[in-house]
């Protein structure tokens, strides 16, 4: 559900004459508030499709109580167990009454621990969140500036350096990079922890004076103690960078490939031919336009992220929904799984909904 | 400045923040792997972390009955009998006696005074209320079926407790008081026929074991406080503070404890990296006696010559059996597959417990534990076996963990190394696997075993008895009535006798052919002791034992 805007922007440049009110009204479809309604509509098909699709999957192997429990109960005791949850009715029985308990928002209750699935939710998914908030200004650091750099040289030595680079950030799973900056920054170096959110320590005197928000890094300053915010940020250096050099590695391509884009825009070459310098160029008029499709991006990076993080967080035993949600699927506690995917599922489709408003809001051209 | 200078600085900044972080964090670290002593991981003199990698499934007996949940249970729940230090035999824990008052009635008196870590008082009726719900909410997942022999019970007044049995003079029913089943539960806190939430139980601070939980999250942290009113057998705990550490990850659990972040790692470090910890100075690898046993199953009905074969000969069927316990060779499997975290069992009972003997080191192979392929040759012949017998092996490495491929490969090897047999090894999705192997549908394959109480009768009941939960067809009166009758013989110098008698005759007719026995590995800092002294046969790892010096 993200917009169409892709690559080098091809909008009116700077200077030239606009069209006339009627035609450009025509041309974008539509104003800002009829486009963002038809992006808020388009949330709830998209959802109802993913939850359906995910049920469906799910079922294809069976009841959730005989994955999770075949094998360690008698059959007739299973059995018993199928019958009691409902899992022997109708499919189409199961799924109707599913979507019901969807709409009230009750995802059920896991098989292995018997915990309601909107607390596994609540619980963990604040510390996937925190982590993607880290690897977000990891990989910003990283992919806008070298973007821009590698675009400012071109076919030149730092360019092709960098663009390796890139490639091989994007392209390298994210456990061997969390593997080898474990391997480096925690067993050589010695500077870093090798996994968790905080220490023992940190996570007791959060636990008792702080706000228990599940965000440590709120938790942390709320605690008033400056030693475990710097523990809950050293935790979280290596996971954020595994994960956020993914992330980075496409930004610095996506920013080099739409600088070198507009800088050879139609508007550009005039004000080059005009004796404007390049610095300038880059800085005034070629910089800004070329970020607009990094803003549509962002929303497809987040689905990316959050895959990344079930790596990461596993890597570095960051216990988010990522993390927890391996430990489901070795119990085989399909509910509990099918519970995190709908969630991840409908953070990505809000996420791309909250990124059609930015972009329609930064660049208003974008209009269906 | 150029364009290319503002290109560079822009480089520079980034770089900068980057080491400016790697850098401050560097400089802020001290050598003890944490930030400082307010946050460090790794607990000071009256401080320990432990780190492991169970899970916990939930606090209430009622509801878990897993090595994770009850590993915490026996921290913070008192029980009327426990395995003191050292030893597999149950004593009185806050009991001051416990015995048979007639064949059906086990009298236990609470000493007096008993309370809570909350200020309730523990008294029969706390007992009484434990073993009712217990059968009452009859969890699934709960540990309500070893309680298979009680009836009812009564409290008679305040620190006496009567136990109506339906089988007479069971001797099992003191370990069972010891069991999953047998943690004492505040009845003012937890629900009388359902199961009480962990945060309920935490909230209410309803423990009265060696230690009360301070603060609890969820399959990540626990933090333990020494509870000064226990009156237990086991008695005060020598460290005051130990905060347990839960990890998924067992690569992870290894580097913190060879960094020392954490002062003891238990259960589960792989092999390897127990072997690559020996070799390690700066931490120590204790181990002890497991309960976990894993052998080879035969079903007596599909095996090479079974019953319902079309070649059907018993004869030659305990001749494959025989053979095969002659050429396999424990010793090798457990030090070169399991780097010597589990060890040689040449019993149905393993070592540690009471009545364990070895026979199948005597009876089998070499006559001291190796193989002998002459003696295996000569089993096959004797019988009339055409050799090579082909025999359909299962295993399930995703139950059993990876080292299982290893260890069946090995074991492959060493079966048809002379010829004797073809060994075709096949492995099956656990819930398959299980539905398959009672069902007469694999010939011969693996099973582990862990234990519920830490007493012969669990290694022997479950498994030969004519109904076992083996479903392997296999049958021996003789040995039906000595497990039927060691359960109930008073003298405990009889039993023992008759757990060995049983243990022999099993191993004449091979209905399993006992591989190896698991150890229990803990890996502590240099500066830690006490894990030898918890290390022991009743397989309960207790934290009170552990102290830093």
């Amino acid at each position: 559900m993200t917009s169409t805007i892709t690559g080098a922007p091809t909008g009116v440049a700077p200077g030239q004459p606009s069209p006339a009110p009627e035609a450009r009204k025509k041309k974008q479809g539509g104003g800002l508030g009829g486009y963002l309604l038809v992006r808020f509509l388009l949330i709830f098909p998209t959802i109802f499709i993913l939850v359906s699709t995910v049920f469906l999957l799910m079922r294809t192997t069976g009841d959730p109580i005989t994955a999770a429990l075949g094998g360690r109960l008698p059959a007739d005791q299973l059995a018993e167990r199928v019958h009691a949850a409902g899992y022997d009715r109708p499919l189409f029985t199961q799924y109707v009454e599913y979507m019901g308990q969807i709409a009230r928002g009750d995802f059920g209750h896991t098989i292995s621990d018997n915990r309601p699935v909107t607390e596994v939710l609540t619980t963990y998914g604040t510390a996937t969140l925190e982590l993607a908030f880290y690897a977000l200004i990891v990989a910003f650091a990283i992919g806008i500036p070298l973007g821009r750099y590698a675009a400012s040289r071109r076919d030149k030595g730092p360019d092709a350096g960098l663009r390796i680079g890139a490639v091989l950030a994007y392209a390298t799973p994210v456990f061997f990079i969390g593997i080898l900056l474990k391997l480096v920054f925690s067993v050589w170096l010695d500077w870093l922890p090798v996994a968790g959110r905080a220490s023992t320590g940190a996570e007791i005197a959060m636990q008792h004076d702080g706000l228990q928000t599940g965000f440590y890094t709120i938790d942390a300053i709320s605690t008033g103690n400056p030693q475990i915010l710097r523990d809950v940020l050293e935790h979280a250096v290596l996971p954020a960078i595994a994960l956020g050099l993914l992330t980075g590695g496409i930004f610095l391509r996506l920013v080099r490939t739409n600088v070198i884009g507009t800088l050879s825009t139609g508007y550009v070459e005039a004000a080059r031919s005009r004796g404007v310098n390049e610095r300038r160029l880059l800085r005034k008029h070629a910089w800004r336009p070329a970020l607009v499709p990094i803003i549509t991006v962002i929303g497809l990076q987040v689905a990316l992220m959050l895959s990344g993080a079930v790596l990461t967080e596993t890597t570095f035993e960051w216990k988010g929904l990522g993390f927890q949600l391996i430990q489901y699927v070795k119990a085989r506690d399909y509910v509990a799984v099918q519970g995190m995917v709908v969630m991840l599922a409908v953070i990505v489709a809000l996420t791309n909904f909250v990124v059609d408003i930015i972009a329609a809001l930064v660049d208003p051209r974008i209009r269906f | 400045m150029t364009s290319h200078a503002r290109n560079r600085r822009v480089i520079a900044a980034t770089a900068g923040l980057a080491a400016v972080a790697l850098v401050l964090t560097a400089c802020s670290n001290n050598d003890d792997g944490g930030t400082d002593g307010s946050t460090s991981d790794s607990g000071d003199g009256s401080s320990l972390v432990i780190g492991t990698t169970d899970k916990v499934t939930t606090l209430d007996p009622a509801g878990s009955y897993d090595n994770g949940s009850f590993a915490v249970m026996n921290q913070v729940f008192p029980f009327l009998m426990n395995t003191p230090y050292g030893s597999p035999d149950v004593e009185p824990d806050i009991a001051e006696s416990a015995e048979f008052t007639a064949p059906t009635e086990y009298t236990v008196k609470l000493k007096p005074g008993l309370k809570f870590a909350n200020g309730h008082a523990l008294t029969a009726s706390d007992v009484k209320f434990t073993f009712d719900r217990q059968v009452k909410i009859k969890d699934d997942n709960g540990p309500s079926s070893l309680l298979y022999n009680l009836d009812t019970t009564d409290a008679v007044d305040d620190t006496t407790v009567v136990f109506h049995l339906l089988s007479p003079n069971d001797q099992v029913f003191p370990q069972i008081l010891s069991s999953p089943a047998g943690p004492i539960v505040d009845e003012e806190v937890f629900s009388a026929d359902a199961l009480t939430s962990d945060d309920e139980i935490v909230s209410g601070n309803a423990f009265a074991g060696q230690y009360t939980i301070t603060d609890y999250d969820f399959n990540n942290l626990i933090a333990y406080k020494a509870n000064p009113d226990y009156q237990g057998v086991l008695g005060a705990p020598k460290t005051d503070v130990v905060n347990a550490k839960y990890y998924a990850d067992s690569s992870n659990l290894k580097l913190d404890v060879q960094q020392g972040n954490i002062d003891v790692a238990f259960r589960s470090l792989t092999s390897t990296d127990i072997a690559d910890l020996k070799t390690d100075d700066n931490v120590q690898v204790v181990d002890g006696p497991g309960g976990e046993i894993r052998y080879i199953t035969f079903n007596f009905n599909t095996m090479p010559f079974g019953a319902t074969t079309p070649e059907a000969d018993a004869t030659k069927a305990l001749a494959v059996r025989s053979a095969v316990a002659d050429l396999v060779d424990r010793e090798a499997i457990a030090e070169q597959v399991y780097k010597g975290t589990y060890t040689p069992l040449y019993s149905y009972v393993p070592a540690g417990l009471t009545g364990a003997i070895e026979p199948l080191k005597d009876m089998y192979g070499d006559g001291d534990g190796g193989p002998d392929a002459d003696k295996a040759k000569a089993a096959l012949k004797d019988a009339g076996v055409e050799t090579p017998v082909v025999l359909n092996l299962q295993y399930s490495s995703e139950h059993y963990g990876p080292s299982s491929a290893d260890e069946y490969a090995q074991i492959k090897d060493q079966l048809e190394k002379d010829g004797l047999f073809t060994v075709n090894l096949q492995t099956t999705e656990w819930v398959q696997y299980s539905k398959d192997r009672t069902a007469d549908v694999y010939p011969e394959y693996q099973l582990g075993w862990f234990p519920d109480y830490s007493d012969a009768d669990n290694y022997l009941t479950p498994f030969f008895l004519k109904e076992n939960f083996l479903a392997n067809h296999y049958d021996n009166p003789a040995v039906n009535d000595m497990i039927l009758a060691q359960a109930t013989t008073v003298d405990p110098d009889a039993r023992t006798g008759l757990i060995e008698d049983i243990q022999t005759a099993v191993a004449k007719d091979l209905s399993t052919v006992p591989l190896l026995q698991g150890a229990q590995v803990a890996v502590v800092g240099k500066d830690v002791d006490g894990a030898q002294d918890t290390l022991d046969a009743s397989f309960k790892f207790r934290y009170a034992a552990l102290s830093k010096s």
